[in-house]
């Protein structure tokens, strides 16, 4: 009977001991379960061209191939692009090649006429097709060809204006007006 | 379904697909305008060879012809409303040339030969005075020539064939050469 008391109390200790040792792993760690949250960060194709000023002003001399513009302007085109983008083409043009600037009464300056030197080179007539704009009305002013290292990036366009009258000496006097749409296009 | 049919759909397929991929990947900017204002203003010039002419006269000759011909280029760019470029030769008034002292030679005897035209007296009208000049240009403005030019050369002669007694002395005058623009 003594015996059986022993162990009685013996086994008695021994759940105490496993029952305290249980509690007190169970107290050091308690792990919710997992949820889960999708991120999905999305960077938008954008192709932006800004301009340092938008209008210029030219003071014409009869017959002379040599009337500048009253400042350069430079266009900025900035942009963020998919992988696929091969490359991004600025392109300046007008609506219509007879008509780059026009007095209103009939008289008008064609695109022919028309000069852009870009970034310093060489004095050009809008004489190109472009995606943009009238037929023979355009031109291009510049490609940027896209790698791996400027998907973002952007580029300046310093252009300087002229008008050459050579061809249309008998242009009457008045005040000519016109719009040169500056544009780019990533493809 | 047969093979070759099968190949058409896939190649539609695949041709949708490159044009819908291709259409996906041109993106353009927004289109940013320059306004251009060239200004073309209205002139009319112009412009002599030379400012001076002498004449050794002979008492009474029809024949006393200037040192040098003159030559006037007159250049314009004018308003679409403009219809004609006159150039004219003239004096202030019918005394051409004085001697300061009562003596005068008058514009009837003054003659200018302009280009290939006949030497002519000063006796006509022009815009700045009646009886004292000559017009040697009346030229049409058309669409072609609104910016243009005109030269005229002009030898001179005076006729003191009507002043035979005209007393010997320096004689002075200042002939005017002018343009005008009409609408």
């Amino acid at each position: 009977m003594n015996l059986r008391l022993q162990i009685g109390r013996m086994g008695s200790v021994l759940v105490l001991a496993f029952a305290a040792l249980a509690s007190r792993s169970e107290a050091q760690v308690l792990n919710s379960g997992a949820s889960t949250i999708t991120l999905q960060a999305v960077l938008n194709d954008s192709l932006t061209v800004s301009l340092s000023s938008s209008a210029v002003n030219f003071t014409l001399t009869p017959g002379s191939a040599s009337n500048p513009g009253s400042l350069g302007i430079t266009a900025t085109t900035a942009w963020a692009l998919k992988p696929s983008v091969g490359s991004v083409k600025v392109y300046a043009f007008f609506a219509n090649s007879a008509t780059a600037l026009t007095d209103g009464a009939g008289h008008n300056i064609p695109s022919a006429d028309f000069q852009i030197s870009n970034n310093a080179g060489p004095f050009t007539a809008l004489t190109s097709t472009v995606p943009f704009g009238g037929a023979n009305a355009g031109m291009l002013l510049s490609t940027t060809r896209i790698l791996g290292n400027n998907r973002s990036g952007s580029h300046q366009d310093l252009m300087n204006f002229n008008i050459n009258l050579t061809t249309i000496p008998s242009l009457p006097a008045a005040t000519y007006t016109g719009t040169l749409t500056i544009r780019a296009q990533a493809i | 379904m047969n093979t070759g049919k099968f190949s058409r759909i896939t190649a539609v397929a695949l041709g949708l697909a490159l044009a819908t991929t291709m259409a996906a990947a041109q993106v353009n900017s927004g289109a940013q305008t320059i306004t251009l204002n060239a200004k073309l203003a209205e002139s009319l010039t112009l412009g002599l060879s030379a400012n001076a002419v002498s004449f050794t006269l002979a008492a009474g000759s029809a024949t006393n012809a200037g040192s040098t011909s003159i030559t006037a280029t007159t250049k314009w760019t004018l308003l679409p409303g403009r219809t004609a470029v006159g150039v004219y030769a003239y004096f202030s008034s019918t005394t051409a040339l004085t001697d300061g002292a009562g003596n005068n030679i008058p514009s009837s005897a003054f003659f200018i030969a302009d280009n290939t035209n006949p030497s002519t007296a000063l006796t006509g009208t022009t815009p700045w005075g009646t009886g004292t000049g000559l017009q040697m240009e009346n030229i049409a403005i058309t669409g072609t020539n609104r910016s243009s030019s005109q030269t005229d050369a002009m030898t001179f002669n005076i006729d003191l064939s009507s002043l035979p007694q005209l007393p010997a002395a320096t004689y002075t005058g200042t002939l005017n050469i002018q343009a005008q623009a009409i609408t």
